[in-house]
């Protein structure tokens, strides 16, 4: 009996439809010509001149920066919130669950807007914190799904042997619970540092002065810059991004 | 696994550590401005001459800057919009009012510009930089190049020449070539432009404004209309590609440096705008950005080759008759009724 072609040629088609344009920004980093029309030589000049921009870096240590405090904050609170709605039914659950999803359906410009003039009621200054909670706010709904579906699976009786067995809340909770769960908040931690890096349109509102993340650069750079520096710079974060997304998996491949 | 956890937590954590230091000057000045639009040795200069700092942020766009200016967003001194968005920050009494006292560098800005300008006192804005829009022609294979916009009828770059697919800049070459304001809102007038326009559709590969930058530099396009910004990139790409400025004038854009009122250094914001109208220093930004700050005493500081190029610097009789988009408000109405009306063309 033949196989079919079908899925393999679909499978081909959703891969190319995906990644092709990706794949043309790479190359496009390599290529000498300054508007990637057409190949001209392969160059790393983009990438040098990338290094000779301090602009850029200082934009890239914001972000980094942002991101590590957002991811540790989200993943704390994501982390609990996920607990309280699988260990806990009522209505008042019902409704933390309702609040907890909205962020992921909230269109992103609504949000940002909001959380601009929730600060400026607040007369807070603009800059790295109002950053830092604004990413927060996103971030805790996708650590909470992520560790709610690790919770969904997850065998409480192992809780009760271990409290038979002597142990006390605490104990019971650092050494059985959170190793179990561990992977799941990893990658929900990993989760959260990605959407805090490729951030846009909440981070535009909610940034002081000082305080411009690498996606606002590049976005101006797209306007009023050197396109060939834009896909060297997308390279690299793509690596990064994408090396963060391979580990949030394997992670939860391992824990399966 | 547990491992893996284990190095990458630590990691993470000093990385924050490192990320989170960094000590403030005393006196900070706030630049809220478009990526790449200030030579960072220039900026360096500012900051030791007066023992300062500079924080430059960057915006993609005239609207998404205002829309956060005006929620309430503040900490920025100075800013950078686009000439129509002056006039609207203006209206909405967002910016201060400039003390010519502090700023005696403005002698040095160029009048024949300062009469077609929003603001000619400088009142609140003082001119930054200038591009214009204008052709881009691929040399060697067009003969006969005249600087007009008729170049636009020749019927024998059929199928290979772009417009931009802006309704203000398309109808607004028209308008030019048929020697009325680009601002007009006589309907005669726009009828005849509109006319126009659909005649060189004719022509038109397509109306693009991304695209034929690297179409023009590949020779995939021989004749395009575009911004000057794009078209000495495309230049610097294949040095073929040529700027035309049609003798019967074009549109000039300009970016303003302006105050906002909130700014908490004012008189520090007063002496960086000067600071960049010093001739030496204007005509260093000008071809780091390749654009013209409209700095009469800088032109003779520009390399010959840069002074030269029309898409940098026009010759005086074609200047003359260039004009400034304005926002024209309700009147707007009339022009994208004729845009649509030239879209549905054949």
């Amino acid at each position: 009996m033949r196989r079919s072609l079908t899925p393999l040629v679909v499978t081909l088609a959703v891969l190319a439809f995906f990644y092709l344009p990706v794949a043309v920004l790479v190359g496009n980093s390599f290529n000498a010509s300054r508007f990637g029309g057409e190949w001209s030589g392969f160059t790393l000049n983009w990438y040098r001149r990338l290094l000779a921009a301090p602009e850029i870096w200082h934009a890239l240590g914001n972000t980094l920066a942002i991101a590590l405090v957002a991811t540790a904050g989200s993943t704390v609170l994501g982390t609990t919130a996920a607990f309280a709605l699988d260990r806990y039914r009522s209505r008042l659950q019902d409704a933390h669950y309702l609040l907890v999803y909205a962020p992921l359906v909230i269109p992103e410009i609504l949000l940002g807007i909001s959380l601009l003039l929730f600060f400026v009621a607040l007369r807070v200054q603009l800059g790295y914190p109002t950053i830092v909670v604004a990413h927060v706010t996103f971030c805790v709904s996708y650590v909470a799904m992520v560790v709610l579906g690790r919770l969904q699976d997850f065998d409480w009786a192992l809780v009760e042997a271990a409290q038979d067995l002597g142990a006390d809340a605490w104990t019971a909770g650092r050494r059985v619970v959170l190793p179990l769960l561990a992977p799941g908040i990893a990658a929900g931690a990993l989760l959260a540092f990605t959407l805090s890096v490729d951030d846009f349109v909440i981070t535009f509102f909610v940034a002081g002065p000082g305080t411009t993340t690498l996606p606002l650069r590049i976005y101006s750079m797209i306007k009023h810059g050197s396109p060939p520096l834009i896909n060297a710079l997308s390279t690299l974060l793509l690596t990064l991004t994408t090396t963060a997304v391979w580990l949030s998996q394997r992670l939860l491949k391992e824990a399966r | 696994m547990k491992s893996l956890v284990a190095w990458i937590l630590p990691v993470l954590a000093a990385l924050g550590l490192l990320a989170g230091c960094g000590a403030r000057a005393p006196r900070t000045l706030n630049v809220y401005t478009w990526a790449d639009y200030i030579k960072p040795e220039v900026v360096q200069r500012f900051e030791k001459e007066n023992h300062c700092k500079i924080v430059i942020d960057t915006f993609d766009s005239n609207e998404s800057m205002y829309a956060k200016l005006k929620a309430g967003a503040s900490g920025y001194d100075v800013i950078t919009p686009s000439s129509y968005q002056v006039a609207i920050m203006y209206q909405q009494g967002m910016l201060l009012d400039l003390d010519h006292a502090k700023l005696p560098n403005l002698a040095n800005v160029d009048t024949a510009y300062l009469r077609i300008a929003i603001d000619p006192a400088m009142a609140h804005s003082v001119p930054y930089m200038l591009t214009n829009t204008g052709l881009a022609v691929a040399r060697s294979k067009v003969k006969n190049i005249q600087p007009t916009w008729a170049m636009l009828d020749r019927a024998d770059l059929k199928g290979r020449v772009t417009m931009l697919n802006d309704m203000r800049e398309t109808i607004g070459a028209a308008l030019k070539f048929l020697g009325y304001s680009l601002n007009t809102t006589d309907e005669a007038q726009l009828g005849k432009a509109r006319d126009v326009v659909i005649r060189w559709k004719k022509n038109l590969a397509k109306f693009e404004n991304e695209q034929y930058k690297s179409g023009i530099a590949s020779g995939e396009f021989l004749l395009s209309h575009g911004y000057s910004g794009d078209i000495v990139q495309a230049e610097s790409e294949n040095p073929d590609v040529t700027f035309l400025a049609p003798k019967e004038g074009l549109s000039i854009a300009c970016d303003d440096l302006v105050i906002l009122k909130d700014s908490k250094q004012a008189a520090l914001a007063h002496k960086f705008i000067n600071f960049l109208h010093d001739p030496a220093v204007a005509a260093e930004n000008s071809v780091f950005i390749s654009y013209l700050c409209p700095n009469s005493a800088a032109y003779a500081k520009l390399p010959a080759k840069f002074r030269d190029n029309p898409a940098v610097l026009l010759a005086p009789e074609v200047r003359a008759k260039c004009e400034v988009i304005r926002d024209l408000g309700a009147e707007n109405a009339k022009y994208t009724k004729i845009w649509d009306q030239i879209k549905a063309a054949p």
